[in-house]
């Protein structure tokens, strides 16, 4: 998990992160008092997929002040439990997606220069957006949302737990760690390429990342040399200007922040693992990664994780390649995967997508399921809070009427932090906390369509 | 499959018992087939058994032919069609016929490249000669139809260059006939073959009123002759706010620059209206020349295109979105008799009493359109159940949200269909809404769509339902030849997982 930074570069993201934590702690406490969840609740006589530890046929899940107490054949919990008779349901972990550009209303890039670390996407986070409700009714309770890849280096993340319906603050993920957008590739080199500017190459996306680092390296030197003059006792020092950007580029050095890269080919993941190492940072995850396949044994020693499409192809030249077996492969050699939406569509059904994977490549349930779950949370970084249904976890949970990896699941209810969020039986739009207007942000909320429009 | 899998057991292999009964030498070799161009193919793929109880193939056979194939395939390579008639017989699967329900323990024949007899296992006598395939634990269903796509108008969605989607310098293009453009090489087809996709409709995209005329093809053959089924089958028009010509370009706008007519929906109906007389106007003038013999009548292609239209001999395709352009195109369209099917429709809730009212057949895609903001998260998906229960005949296509039909993604049209059946469609509605519904709409009715005797073998064979996204199918048949079950995405597939 993320440590707070007690030192000045890091005092932005410090301070926004405290706030985050006040302000979500007056959120949930604010919840709370104004719907009627039960202190105790158990799910029982449910299929309980936990995504860490398989399926547990007519299994129990206790939950306790929005955590989970209890979870196996029977539980302990007080008979003033309130409980939900599954039978014949299934029972998941919250859905996960560890790609998405939905509720940015379209301020998906800022597409002014190839290097912007300082965009932070809360800024942007509308939170009444519909694509929240509707993913929320595709069983999606953690989302990691992403600056786009227009920019080799993009913005800052915000991860949200989808509490649609309550205030944006109380809707931010308390304490996940920080991420960063990177890109690769055609977006970048034509985004800028267009307009006669660099890069417009692949050589030139690489040269405007290192240049940007050989920048941070230069601020960070000038201000250890300051410090060391303070910690010398030289009163006249004279701190180096703060510059938003760089304390960011510094960040990614410092390994403060999770590298997530935009990425598809082949030869430009191990470009990107080798220049992380040349400047010692961590690549976190490579997302779109349709090539992963092929390197995935180098890629695996590396520990970086992929989030993949489960089969698109096609839609660029740098997706020529892209095979659905490729999560399966990666993951058979080594790799931990994700699946993700990048798509206010697919959000809503990534369980589906899951699903695919047991038809190409032949994936057990298990790791299907963890697939959008356990190892999205990975990615985000937000794994010992939630992704599975274990015992401390947080009680993000999703009632499903059919087996979640088949075409025919529904979500019937979505539980998050162990408070009810939707219910299909309800009637009108099946949310429970939700009231006045929803906003329509169109589009399709994928990094490529935006910058197809963005490039052109 | 390379991978190890848990849910998708490799078939036993059974060809060692059928070897057993081989005794009659004089028939086909047909587990092995000799392509044209001299390369040995096989219909032994991905571990389906297979073996001639005529003739004397056998394990070995399978063997030697599957190395065959994967030293010879190349992506080029197709396999001829057989040199002499094949007989194959799918045996003690279960057949979901489409037409007359399901048959849990059945038998279907091919022979002549057609389904030669359908039913019970034991009674239906399986011909001396006759491949045998164990297809114990399969479904067995027709071959998928996709109501539109635009196969081998596409290659690679961002490369202009592979395009040939729409030609938009005209709003009213019937003219534009899409087997001029057809690639039959695509790699889209193969990619969508394996996953059960054996036939679709291939339209011209969207943005024009009326954007050309459309082709029926089978997802396999040597040439483009072998594989479009029917030129010209349909005319796609289109109605609402894309077609109007607002000057912004891209995507519904026609070039960029200052708006031109029509920029409107009254100027785009009129437009239309306009345009219906004319070739009425023409029609009148070109008989009338005919009957005096008058050589110096000029004809107007775009004025001939549209004739057969107007006199309702070949039906219509008009996608709309929303409620209130429907009541619109559909004005317009009964004034001039048209014969319509209506495409898209996912934002009519409002009128669907309405639209079961016109009694025309209705696609409906892509059922993951977007609702509106505040709308319930459902209203799309439950919309072919609710036009099913209206009486409505509903085809569902394999169109995607929230922008134009994109067939890389057409193999995932039966889940298209699943995902209606999990929103209330009745499951036989919604395996007929990818198959006969559709083979119906365009006059494929009595050749494509059910497995019933004397219909083209287009017949898929899966481990399972074939609506759900675990299912693998296993074998595709097309006019009766076993499809080699491969493609660039398996041969890469099989390179890297060495």
């Amino acid at each position: 998990m993320h440590i707070f930074d007690p030192l000045p570069s890091g005092w932005r993201a410090a301070l926004r992160l405290a706030a985050v934590g006040i302000l979500s702690l007056a959120g949930s406490i604010a919840a709370a008092q104004a719907s009627s969840t039960p202190a105790d609740l158990v799910i029982k006589n449910a299929t309980v997929m936990t995504a860490s530890h398989g399926t547990i046929q007519n299994g129990s899940v206790w939950v306790h002040a929005g955590k989970i107490a209890g979870v196996g054949a029977t539980v302990d919990a007080p008979p003033s439990a309130a409980v939900v008779d599954a039978s014949g349901m299934w029972l998941t972990p919250g859905i996960i997606d560890p790609h998405s550009h939905s509720a940015l209303d379209s301020d998906i890039n800022e597409a002014t220069s190839p290097v912007t670390p300082s965009m932070h996407m809360i800024d942007a986070f509308d939170n009444r957006s519909a694509d929240l409700y509707r993913a929320l009714a595709g069983g999606v309770t953690t989302e990691l949302l992403l600056h786009g890849s227009a920019n080799m280096i993009g913005g800052q993340a915000v991860v949200i737990k989808n509490k649609f319906g309550l205030d944006r603050d109380a809707m931010l993920f308390p304490n996940a760690p920080g991420s960063i957008k990177f890109a690769s590739g055609e977006n970048p080199k034509r985004v800028y390429g267009s307009r006669d500017q660099l890069p417009s190459t692949r050589m030139g996306n690489f040269e405007v990342m290192r240049t940007a680092f050989e920048d941070a390296k230069h601020y960070m030197a000038e201000r250890d040399a300051y410090n060391a003059k303070v910690a010398k006792g030289d009163k006249d020092a004279v701190p180096p200007k703060r510059d938003l950007k760089l304390e960011a580029l510094a960040d990614v050095l410092r390994g403060k922040l999770y590298v997530q890269i935009h990425c598809y080919r082949a030869d430009e993941f191990l470009t990107e693992e080798a220049i992380a190492r040349e400047y010692g940072y961590k690549v976190r995850a490579f997302h779109h990664a349709l090539e992963m396949y092929k390197v995935a044994d180098k890629i695996a020693a590396d520990q970086t994780a992929i989030a993949t499409f489960s089969d698109w192809w096609g839609f660029k030249d740098e997706s020529r390649d892209a095979i659905p077996w490729n999560a399966v492969i990666s993951m058979r050699k080594g790799v931990k995967v994700a699946l993700k939406s990048d798509s206010d569509d697919h959000i809503r059904r990534l369980n589906q997508e899951a699903g695919k994977m047991v038809h190409y490549g032949g994936a057990t349930e298990d790791e299907a399921i963890r697939m959008v779950t356990l190892n999205p949370a990975w990615i985000i970084g937000v794994d010992d809070h939630t992704g599975s249904i274990d015992v401390g976890k947080d009680a993000d949970l999703v009632l499903w009427n059919h087996d979640p990896l088949s075409t025919y699941a529904r979500a019937q209810k979505v539980y998050i932090d162990g408070d009810l969020f939707f219910d299909v039986s309800l009637p009108g739009l099946g949310t429970t906390h939700f009231n006045g207007v929803m906003h329509d942000s169109g589009g399709f909320g994928s990094d490529d369509e935006i910058e197809a429009e963005d490039g052109q | 499959m390379s991978l190890p899998t848990s849910t998708n057991p490799p078939f036993p292999i059974l060809a060692a018992f059928f070897a057993e009964r081989v005794g009659d030498h004089r028939s086909i070799p047909a587990a092995v087939i000799l392509g044209q161009s001299g390369r040995t193919t096989t219909n032994a793929v991905e571990g389906l058994p297979v073996a001639s109880l005529g003739a004397t193939s056998s394990l070995r056979t399978l063997a030697l032919a599957g190395i065959a194939l994967a030293l010879f395939a190349t992506p080029t390579s197709l396999p001829a069609q057989p040199s002499q008639p094949q007989v194959i017989a799918i045996s003690g699967g279960k057949l979901l016929t489409v037409s007359h329900g399901t048959i849990e323990n059945g038998v279907l024949v091919i022979a002549d490249g057609k389904i030669a007899a359908v039913g019970e296992a034991g009674k239906v006598k399986i011909p001396s000669g006759a491949t045998v395939v164990d297809a114990k634990g399969m479904t067995v269903y027709p071959g998928l139809i996709d109501p539109e796509s635009n196969f081998g108008l596409t290659e690679i969605s961002a490369d202009q260059m592979t395009n040939d989607l729409v030609e938009r310098s005209d709003e009213i293009m019937p003219h534009m006939h899409v087997y001029d453009a057809f690639h039959s090489e695509t790699e889209l087809i193969p990619v969508a073959r394996l996953n059960g996709i054996t036939n679709a409709v291939v339209a011209p995209a969207g943005e024009d009123t009326i954007s050309g005329q459309d082709i029926f093809i089978q997802l396999y053959g040597k040439d483009r002759d072998q594989m479009i089924m029917g030129r010209d089958i349909a005319l796609a028009m289109n109605f609402g706010a894309e077609q109007r010509r607002r000057g912004s370009g891209g995507r519904g706008g026609g070039a960029a620059g200052r708006p031109e007519y029509p920029s409107t929906r009254m100027g785009l109906i009129t437009q239309l209206r306009q345009a219906f007389l004319d070739v009425q106007d023409y029609q009148a003038h070109r008989d009338a020349g005919a009957k005096k013999d008058d050589k110096t009548f000029k004809r107007d292609l775009k004025m001939e295109a549209l004739i057969p239209y107007l006199k309702g001999e070949r039906p219509v395709v008009i996608g709309v979105y929303e409620g209130y352009d429907v009541e619109t195109i559909m004005a317009l369209a009964q004034e001039f008799h048209l014969k319509v099917i209506l495409n898209h429709v996912t934002h009519t809730q409002e009128v669907l009493d309405k639209i079961a009212a016109y009694h025309v057949p209705v696609i409906v895609g892509s059922i993951y359109d977007f609702p509106r903001a505040d709308q319930r998260f459902d209203a799309v998906y439950t919309l072919p159940a609710e036009l099913a229960r209206r009486g409505v005949k509903v085809a569902i296509s394999s169109a995607d949200a929230g922008g134009p039909v994109s067939s890389h993604s057409a193999r995932n049209l039966p889940y298209a269909a699943g995902f209606a059946v999990a929103y209330g469609l009745p499951y036989d509605d919604a395996l007929k809404a990818i198959t006969l519904n559709v083979a119906e709409m365009f006059g494929f009715g009595d050749r494509l769509g059910s497995l019933d005797v004397g219909k083209i073998a287009n017949v898929v064979v899966a481990n399972g339902d074939p609506l759900d996204v675990r299912t693998d199918v296993k074998q595709v048949y097309i006019q009766g030849v076993p499809i080699p079950m491969e493609n660039r995405q398996t041969r890469l597939r099989d390179e890297y997982s060495k």
